[in-house]
Formats: C-alpha cells, structure tokens, sequence
C-alpha cells in the first residue's frame, strides 16, 4: 500500500519534473522569439485582410510556398552552392592576404606607417564601389564578384591584425627572444598563435563584410549563378515572394554560421587559450 | 661534463668569469634621473648572485642589459668572456609572471626554446621531460599554463629556462607574484635545483631574506638614482635554511645600510618598507 503510493509518488514527481522542464522550454522560446511571432502574425493579417496588393507584399504562406518550390526543383540550391562556394572562396582569400600583410606590416615600424593609413583610407570606401573597377579588370563575371569579395573580406582582417599585433604582451615577445626564437620561426610559433584569439572576432567581421560584398555584386552582375542573381531576376519579373524567400534563405544561412561555425570556433579558441575565466 | 645548449659553438673563452659588468649606466628617453649610475661587478661560473632592492634600483636594468634586451648607454657587458648584443647564447631567463605561452601545454612549453635551437624531436621530448621532472611538473605536463596555479606556472617558467642547460639563468623577480607560502617553497625548490644542476645565477629580487638564502653573493641596490651599495658574501653552508639567524642578522645588516644610504627621510621609509616583506 505504502510502496505503491511510494512510486505513485515518484512518477508524480517525475511528471511534475517532466512538465517544469517542458514549460521552461517553452518560457524561454517565447522570451527570444515573442517579436518575430508578432511581425509573422501582423504579416499574415495584413495580407489576408487583402490591405496590401499581394504584388507589393504576398502572405507568409505564399512565401513559404515559393520558397518550397524553389527548394525542390533545385534551382536554388544551384545558385546557393554557387554564392557559398564564392562567399568561403573570397572569404578565404581576403583571410590570408589581410592576415599575411597584417603580420607583415605590424611587424616592422617603417612597412606599418606607410601601409595602414592606406588600408584605412580603403576601408572609408565602401567595396561595392569598386565594383566597376573589378568589372573592368576582371569582366562581367564570377571573377570580378570573388574579387570584390575577397577586398571586401581583406581590409577588415588586416586592421583587425594590426590591432591584434599590437596588443601582445612585450614579455611573451621578450621571453621568446631570450629562447633564441627569431625570424620566420618567431612568427609562425609565437606571434601568430598569439593574435589568434582576436582574429577569430577579425574573421568573424570579415565574414559579414565578405557577405554584404558578395550580395551587392552578384546583383549587379548577374551573369554567373548565384542568389544575388536570383534577387535580381525576381525583382525583373515582378516575383516579389521569390525575392522574399531568397532574402529568408540568406537570413538562415547567416544565423546558421554564427551558430555553428564563428560561436563554435570562439568557444574553442576561448578555451584552448585559456580566456574562459576572463570573458 | 655536461652538454650545454650554448656551447655548442664552443669558443668562449673558459678562463673568462661568467659575467662581466663594466661602467654600466642607463637613462632612460623621457627621464631626467638615470636609472642606473655606472656600475660594475662580475660573476663568477656557477655562482649564485642576486640584485635586491627597492623598485628604481635599477636591479631590473641590469637584468635587461645581462640578458641582452636591453641596451646601456655606456660601459659594456660580458657573458662568457664574449660582449653581450642579444638575447641568447647560453643565457636563459625566467620572468616575474612566468610568461609562459598560453596556447601551448607546460611540455609545449619547455621544448619551445628547442624547437627555436632546432633540435630534433626525440632529444627535444626527452630534456623537456627532464626538465619538467627536475620541478616536479610530470603529473601536469599536458595541462596549459590556465589550468595551473601560480606557483606551478612559474615552476614551468623555470624548466623552460633550465631545459636549454643555460650557463647563465637570469630570473626577474621570479616568486614576486606568488603568495607567502608557495614563495618559500619554490626558494627551497630552487635551491635544490641549483645544487643539482649548477648554473650561473643572477636573481633579482626585493625580498631581503630570499636574496641571502640562495645566494653566494648579495649586492644591494639603492634607489634615486640606481647604484650597488654594499655587496655581501653569504658564507653560510647549504642546504640552507630560511630560519637560520645568521640569515636574519645579515637581513638586519642590510636594512641598517638601506636606511643609512637614503638621506631623504620619506624615500627612506618608503624603500625600507618595500624590502620589508616576509
């Protein structure tokens, strides 16, 4: 009798657990995303009450639905494969050159005060304006896109690099000099791995650089697949749910590299350099 | 006879004291005060030697220009019977916050000044576990410099140093960041180390008593501006031990002199307080 009130008892509790941890997850989704919710539901009303012309704005439904089409008939994801393998290409790029120079030019007093203002001065300019310049270089094509991606990504990651440079300790600099560190091997084993924790918050700016460089110039040239491309085209044909839905796939495809890749990343450096305790 | 790091060019000149110090002085740019007035003093091969004073003796000063990272304005000094131009050659240094290299482990740590003379792996592991062993590290080695204590950290500062087989090891105020009692142990540590392995030391400290326990030689710096003001030989057998009176009685004689060196009656108070520390 006792027993059996026992472990009525404890499934009780268990349930009672169960169903705190259940609405505690529910709390919180409601806490970060009660906004979103709210646009999605006064979206939808607006167009269901037919206040708008579906040609300046289609129902959430309707953009989901193209969105789902677009998705299987693979078209799109031809031009997203196109636009992320430009975006990690140029990314890439602009990593190593901004990186390489960085190291190079915070390095030696003469090389830096001659180099940086310019970079500086570049990075005043908005990339996408030399885009017709990269067009006249490199034609009307992927190239002159990729091109303008990677500068885009460059001139972040080189300041970010001389700031890192100038922010190691002069003792960890001097205890490897006294270690008969020097040269290239000082470099690559001490200042390198030393600016590592700043240049992921560099690579991460860089990424939203690289990206915001790549959409302006895949919709201008639009020759070559990519979403940009597909932005443009949408907008030619008056498809404006198409629009919306490539807009929606960018959206997700940001949110899901800081996620899974800069945050990731981030934790890792953060732990492996031992700045847990200090963020 | 043991293989040293530094001798592998093998010219020093042998008859040579293991460093010399001549007329050596510094001012530094944007000071009307030298930092350090000419001073001179050698150090014999495997002598243990300390600079200890209150901050602005110019006690750090030296250590730079002996470890070759820091220039003097005029004067010269000598390592090994060769004029110093630079960090390395047969010096190794250990600095207050140990410095350690945060990305790598305390093994990582100890072969890097290897890796730098380009030793080959298996040698490379082989001194580094050594050297680790000789602080007693071998239970952490896979750790990173966060992940241990202070005093840990700085024992792995020592072996990165030591692993190298300086002739010289120079230590900037080594245990000045740690607490009392750890402090007392890694000096102890330290004793033990140098009777193991002999090398020449200059350590540079504020603490009185630390500076008599491990060293043959004692000078006393003063500061405003930086000079030696007494140099004492500490006669006293080792193993040591830091309650030992005669240690408190020479403490005692160099505080008399530190007071009787600064005339200004508030400077004095405030170098005295800062060498009185236990």
């Amino acid at each position: 009798m006792s027993t059996a009130a026992g472990g009525a008892d404890a499934a009780g509790g268990r349930r009672a657990r169960a169903s705190r941890g259940a609405r505690a997850l529910v709390t919180g989704f409601l806490r970060r995303s009660w906004f979103v919710l709210l646009i999605l539901l006064v979206w939808w009303l607006v167009t269901a009450a037919g206040w708008v012309d579906p040609y300046k704005l289609p129902s959430p439904g309707d953009v989901l639905g193209t969105l789902g089409t677009l998705l299987t008939e693979r078209a799109l994801l031809v031009d997203l494969g196109a636009t992320l393998l430009r975006l990690v290409e140029g990314w890439a790029i602009g990593v190593v050159a901004g990186v390489l120079l960085g190291i190079l030019t915070g390095g030696s007093r003469v090389l830096e005060d001659g180099i940086r203002p310019v970079i500086a001065g570049l990075q005043a300019v908005p990339t996408i304006a030399f885009l017709p310049l990269a067009i006249l270089w490199f034609g009307f094509n992927g190239t002159a896109v990729l091109a303008i991606t990677a500068f885009g990504t460059f001139k972040p990651m080189a300041l970010a690099t001389y700031g890192a440079m100038h922010q190691i300790s002069p003792t960890l600099l001097m205890a490897g000099r006294a270690l008969g560190a020097r040269g290239l091997f000082l470099q690559r084993t001490l200042v390198f791995p030393a600016i590592v924790p700043s240049l992921v918050t560099g690579l991460k700016m860089g990424w939203s650089f690289a990206w915001r460089a790549l959409m302006a110039a895949e919709i201008v040239v639009t020759g070559a697949a990519g979403l940009g491309g597909v932005l443009e085209l949408g907008r030619e044909i008056g498809a404006i749910d198409v629009v919306m839905a490539v807009i929606l796939v960018i959206l997700v495809v940001g949110i899901a590299t800081e996620q899974l890749v800069f945050a990731r990343l981030e934790r890792w450096v953060n732990r492996r350099w031992g700045l847990v305790g200090a963020r | 006879m043991r293989e040293r790091a530094g001798s592998r060019n093998g010219d020093h000149d042998r008859a040579a004291p293991a460093i010399r110090v001549n007329g050596a002085c510094k001012t530094y740019e944007g000071s009307d005060r030298p930092a350090l007035l000419p001073t001179s003093f050698t150090v014999g091969r495997g002598e243990f030697v300390s600079l200890v004073g209150p901050s602005g003796c110019g006690k750090s000063t030296l250590l730079g220009m002996i470890a070759g990272l820091l220039r003097p304005d005029a004067g010269c000094v000598e390592a090994l019977g060769r004029p110093v131009d630079g960090p390395g050659e047969g010096r190794a240094m250990v600095f207050q916050d140990a410095a350690l290299f945060p990305w790598l482990t305390v093994l990582g740590n100890v072969e890097y000044g290897l890796r730098a003379h380009g030793v080959g792996r298996a040698e490379r592991r082989e001194r580094a576990l050594e050297a680790v062993r000789l602080v007693h590290l071998d239970h952490v080695m896979d750790r990173r410099p966060h992940e241990l204590s202070g005093g840990m950290r700085q024992r792995a500062s020592i072996a990165r140093a030591l692993v190298m087989r300086p002739d010289i090891l120079l230590m900037d105020e080594p245990f000045s960041a740690l607490d009392a009692q750890t402090r007392t142990i890694l000096s102890d540590e330290l004793q033990r180390i140098w009777l193991e392995t002999r090398p020449t030391v200059v350590f540079v400290t504020h603490n009185l008593i630390e500076a008599a326990f491990l060293s043959d030689t004692v000078h006393l710096l003063s500061s405003g501006p930086g000079r030696i003001v007494r140099t004492y030989d500490v006669d006293i057998p080792r193993p040591r031990d830091e309650a030992d009176p005669a240690l408190l009685d020479l403490r005692h004689d160099m505080l008399e002199r530190l007071r009787a060196e600064v005339d200004d009656a508030a400077a004095r108070r405030a170098q005295v307080a800062e060498v009185v520390d236990l």
